[in-house]
């Protein structure tokens, strides 16, 4: 047994260093390495990182540049792993795509820059006291969070006869529970009732969106990992019960939602590229930079409007 | 090949931390003989309480402490649904993890609680490897020397029959259901300080970081066996062992993800490797036992 | 109260599966009594209920009916690990009696403690070594060189003698042995057999014996019952009981019972 396991072993270190001999014989000019951590891998959050990737490549040219993508799996416990690789290879710049990533990335470096990417609240993600828009340190990067107040003021300008709205998320996602609270905040502010209805996996969303639907005049969904993994199954239910969905994201929306006030991940992916290469380039320092946010536009899925009849306003475009 | 070796000091660490779970692990499998799944959910539930009362100017060592009884009540709950209501342990661990999913959700008011390093004065953190270092090798020495006394008491020793020959330790008047109770209370107390030092080492605590690491606890334990069984059978290697294991394990997978090898393969591995390790000397023992035949000779 | 009595077994009732079509009632309304120093030989057929009878006595479930007094003492709710203080037990299966992952000492520390309340004291003490080294050099097997030997390295006949070793240790007011050889080769049955005579005489302990081999039962003991359907069917004693022979218990057993005796082992041995 010991033997097998020494042999294991020793194949996993000779194929590594068998790599690392072909990688360091690359090494020529001065590229820039940068090291991108994600969570998990779903659309919203590819869509980031390919923008990302884009944008770097623009403005520095793609034969200057080297990317390190990792993926999580989900696994808390592998971001701080992949992040102390980034840092003992020591990248010019980590991408933190999703709040994990992130703080795992925030812990464990003061120096390099880290953008993080798809993180809506960054004072909540960092515990930062009296956040004010900057992190400041080694850190910054942009968020997800469409204006949430116009989030919620969309469910009202389409369906101004709602009397209760079901909120819809996953119990496991701090991102979500933060939008869904600002959402019913501002919805109870104008004397609508929100209800919460969450799941703790992909594994209920199925009882918990049938409930909803039942009990509600309209769902919201935030912008929820689980959700946009299951958003046709939740899109199925909805449709049957004849229930209207305003979701966060472009991506929800596609699959089960009437409406969106829409950031494309892409495009945020995109902004954090820009930010990347002035950071590398010298022109800003990260430590001024505020978070930034990217432009919303509203956006409406057409097949499910047209089945449910809803009639949209002017000034929405129609998701392709 | 240097950022290869300068990546390592940090898997260390975080063989070290897993390994003080992998130590709660070790007591309910090879000790107790009970295969408790509570575990999921306690590593999770001593890193929300300690990140919790540290946000909230708790002192850090009373932290965990705290967190540290967390668990320790944790390991009761199962024991009350194995004992008391007569659940088979293996599902009675499912159901109290099923049950802290929820309860942490609860204590961290959300999927997630950051305690940072920059912010908090914590004990350990990724950004001083040296320090969290020396801080973790004496924790192990505690942890082993602190188990090695108590596993030859008195009490040690019924817990060890216990697990050993349940109907032969009745025969000698030792309560079976206390001394499951310690057990059980013991090693997820154990996990949960694992937790707890898990969230200031890597800055948050998060509802998810418990997924699988009976999996990675096991796989600690069974690789440890198979390295140190050369060294020695004293209680105190064994021990040792298990923090061995789990550093083998964490180097490997430091090494999986910086050589870019695809890690989505990683969960399958250490699952596999469980299941060799503990399945080759099952399947030794079936073949000898159909060589001697029934009577068993004098 | 009879001084005298040791045991007082009345009207134990146990049936298994109880209320299904599988429902056996293996012992009915049992009655026995053991005087102090009875070395009590038990034989009968398979299914007759000894075993049963003996699991009464120390407790590994609740009878359905019934009292067990030992030494005046009602133990009868009493549950099984409580009971251990006043018994010594050793099994059919040589691996039962010992924990297999522990050393010698450690089992035979284990047992010094029996009853006794455990601490955060040390589980062995030096002192201790010496006196089981003793104990152990008695038997004649060559275990007082092995104290830190695992048990599951000792062969089916060396673990047997160990239990037997750590069921006397406290002096037990009462000493149950349930086929205790029948898992061992002739020999070793043998120098077990001629152990459990001298342990019981050295320390004067009142014991019941379950034995497949008739010769045996009727060699060993002052006294001998054979069982039949969950019930005492013949009880000898003394000089009677010396006078025995093989085909006098089988003669016996057909005018009690009304049948054959269905057992092949206990005749062909």
């Amino acid at each position: 047994m010991k033997k097998v396991l020494s042999a294991i072993i020793a194949v996993i270190l000779c194929a590594s260093f068998c790599l690392l001999a072909v990688s360091c014989a690359n090494s020529g000019a001065k590229k820039y390495s940068i090291g991108i951590v994600q969570i998990v891998q779903h659309e919203a959050l590819d869509a980031a990182t390919e923008g990302f990737k884009k944008a770097v490549t623009d403005k520095l040219g793609a034969n200057n540049v080297t990317f390190d993508y990792q993926n999580a799996s989900g696994d808390t416990a592998n971001c701080t792993t992949i992040v102390n690789g980034f840092v003992a290879n020591k990248v010019d710049l980590i991408m933190a795509n999703a709040t994990p990533a992130l703080q795992a990335a925030y812990n464990a470096t003061r120096t390099i820059p880290i953008l993080g990417t798809s993180v809506t609240e960054y004072g909540v993600a960092l515990g930062l006291e009296n956040f004010n828009g900057t992190v400041g340190s080694n850190v910054s990067g942009t968020s997800d969070l469409a204006p949430l107040d116009e989030q919620a003021q969309m469910i009202l300008d389409l369906f101004p006869e709602t009397k209760t709205v079901g909120l819809l998320y996953c119990s496991a996602e701090a991102n979500s529970l933060y939008q869904v609270k600002v959402v019913e905040e501002y919805l109870a502010g104008k004397g609508v009732t929100a209800k919460r209805y969450s799941f703790s996996d992909s594994n209920d969303v199925s009882a918990v969106t049938t409930t909803a639907a039942a009990e509600s005049d309209v769902i919201y969904i935030p912008t929820d990992n689980t959700a946009a993994a299951s958003a046709s199954i939740i899109g199925s239910i909805l449709l049957n019960a004849k229930k209207p969905a305003i979701a966060g994201e472009e991506g929800i929306c596609s699959k089960c939602g009437v409406a969106t006030l829409s950031i494309s991940y892409y495009d945020l992916g995109y902004k954090t590229g820009e930010m990347a290469a002035k950071i590398l380039k010298g022109e800003e320092k990260i430590e001024n930079m505020a978070i930034a946010y990217a432009p919303t536009t509203k956006k409406y899925n057409k097949t499910i409007a047209d089945e449910l009849g809803v009639t949209i306003p002017e000034g929405y475009t129609e998701i392709k | 090949m240097g950022n290869f070796i300068a990546s390592m000091p940090s898997a260390i660490a975080q063989g070290l931390i897993w390994g003080i779970m992998a130590i709660g692990v070790y007591i309910t499998f090879r000790i107790l003989d009970i295969a408790d799944l509570t575990v999921d959910g306690t590593v999770c539930t001593g890193a929300a309480v300690c990140a919790v009362l540290v946000v909230s100017g708790v002192n850090v060592w009373l932290a965990l402490l705290i967190a540290t009884l967390a668990g320790i009540l944790a390991g009761c709950v199962t024991w009350f649904f194995h004992t008391v209501l007569g659940i088979p342990a293996i599902l009675a661990g499912i159901l109290t993890q099923l049950m802290l999913w929820s309860i942490n959700l609860k204590i961290m008011s959300g999927a997630n609680v950051a305690v940072p390093s920059r912010s908090y004065s914590v004990l350990l953190t990724q950004m001083n490897v040296p320090m969290a270092l020396v801080f973790l090798v004496i924790t192990a020495v505690v942890i082993i020397a602190l188990l090695y006394l108590f596993f030859g008491t008195e009490i040690g020793c019924t817990i060890r029959a216990t697990g050993s020959n349940g109907a032969m330790s009745r025969a000698q008047g030792i309560n079976t259901n206390l001394t499951k109770l310690i057990g059980l209370a013991l090693s997820n107390g154990i996990v949960a300080l694992s937790g707890a030092v898990l969230c200031q080492y890597q800055g948050f605590a998060d509802i998810n970081m418990g997924r699988g690491a009976i999996v990675t606890g096991l796989a600690s334990v069974i690789i440890g066996e198979a390295v140190i069984r050369r060294i020695g059978k004293n209680f105190a290697v064994k021990l040792a062992g298990v923090f061995v294991g789990s550093i083998i394990y964490w180097i490997v997978y430091q090494t999986v993800v910086f050589f870019k090898l695809d890690t989505d393969l990683l969960k399958m591995l250490s699952a596999l490797l469980v299941a060799i390790f503990l399945g080759v000397p099952y399947i030794k023992k079936q073949l000898s036992g159909r060589r001697k035949g029934g009577v068993v000779n004098g | 109260m009879d001084n005298n009595v040791m045991l007082r077994l009345s009207g134990i009732v146990k049936k298994f599966n109880a209320g299904t079509v599988n429902e056996k009632v293996a012992l009915n309304g049992l009655d026995l009594t053991l005087d102090k120093g009875d070395f009590v030989t038990v034989i009968g057929g398979n299914g007759a209920g000894k075993s049963t009878m003996l699991n009464a006595i120390a407790g590994v479930w609740r009878v359905d009916g019934g009292s067990v007094v030992l030494d005046g003492v009602d133990i009868t709710n009493l549950p099984e690990y409580k009971r251990a203080k006043y018994l010594g037990r050793v099994f059919q299966d040589p691996m039962m009696g010992t924990a297999a992952d522990m050393q010698i000492e450690e089992n035979l520390a284990l047992a010094a403690r029996r009853g006794k309340r455990k601490t955060l004291a040390p589980g062995i003490r030096k002192a201790e070594r010496a006196q089981y080294r003793e104990m152990l050099a008695e038997l004649g097997l060559g275990l007082e060189s092995r104290l830190s030997v695992k048990v599951g390295t000792l062969s089916g006949g060396q673990r047997q003698a160990l239990t037997l070793l750590m069921a006397a240790m406290r002096e037990p007011k009462l000493l149950l042995l349930d086929e205790h050889t029948a898992a061992l080769d002739p020999k070793t049955a043998a120098t077990v057999l001629d152990i459990t005579e001298r342990i019981i005489k050295e320390h004067e302990l009142t014991t019941l014996m379950i034995t497949h081999n008739m010769r045996d039962a009727i060699t060993h003991g002052n006294r001998l019952i054979m069982m039949h359907e969950g019930s005492i069917i013949i009880d000898v004693r003394g000089e009677e009981k010396q006078k025995l022979t093989v085909e006098d218990l089988l003669e016996m057993f057909t005018k009690a019972s009304g049948g054959e005796f269905s057992n092949d082992r206990a005749i062909l041995s």
